[in-house]
């Protein structure tokens, strides 16, 4: 099981309703497959970048699963499929998800090295600073 | 002393090492677009300043958040 995200944007002029449905469609996609759910997030409608199919706007939508690469790829085949859907993207999140938690497991150390010592974790930042305004 | 600057220049700093932005994300819209200026380049580290780590996965976000339409290819 890996951590993935999957995000797409579905054309602006699609109902709630019909936006519910299609998020539903991509749980049981997942959920069948034995995967976890531990996010949806309706980020609502925003500006693209650029034109896609026309479109200017779109309404997004963020998945955030635990599944394998099977389930990933049946969820990509109905986005593919379903005409509301004009882009997806997933990514795979355990790789930044590690890093994410190596520096903070370091600063965190670090800090607390710094606590039982004289000088405070706080002092370090301004002395960074100062070492740049030189 | 052959060549000697006539203007004092600020040394560039990482900005994601000195703020300690450890998460570079895709989504990050707001963090991401001021790294692209007008014409939506990806900005280079020569005039950003940012370190080469952080350099690498700025990169690969801004390319991340294209992919999905946060932000522009190109700008007209």
């Amino acid at each position: 099981m890996r951590n993935y995200e999957i995000m797409f944007i579905v054309h602006p002029n699609t109902t709630d309703e019909d936006l519910d449905k299609i998020n539903t469609q991509i749980e049981a996609v997942i959920t069948a497959g034995g995967g976890q759910i531990t996010k949806i997030e309706k980020m609502g409608k925003r500006r693209l970048a650029y034109e896609i199919d026309r479109n200017r706007e779109g309404i997004y939508v963020l998945f955030a699963i635990s599944a394998n690469g099977e389930i990933v790829k049946e969820c990509e085949r109905r986005l593919r499929v379903l005409d509301a859907v004009i882009k997806y993207i997933t990514v795979c999140t355990d790789e930044e998800d590690r890093r994410f938690n190596k520096i903070k497991s370091y600063r965190q150390k670090r800090a607390a090295r710094r606590g039982s010592g004289s000088r405070s974790a706080a002092a370090e930042l301004p002395e960074q600073l100062a070492d740049d305004a030189i | 002393m052959a060549q000697q600057k006539q203007y004092y220049r600020r040394k560039k700093v990482c900005k994601f090492c000195v703020e300690r932005i450890d998460a570079i994300n895709y989504k990050d819209v707001k963090l991401l677009s001021q790294f692209i200026p007008e014409r939506a380049k990806i900005m280079p580290r020569r005039i950003s300043g940012v370190c080469s780590p952080h350099q690498r996965r700025l990169n690969e976000a801004i390319k991340m958040a294209r992919n999905i339409a946060l932000l522009p290819f190109t700008s007209e």
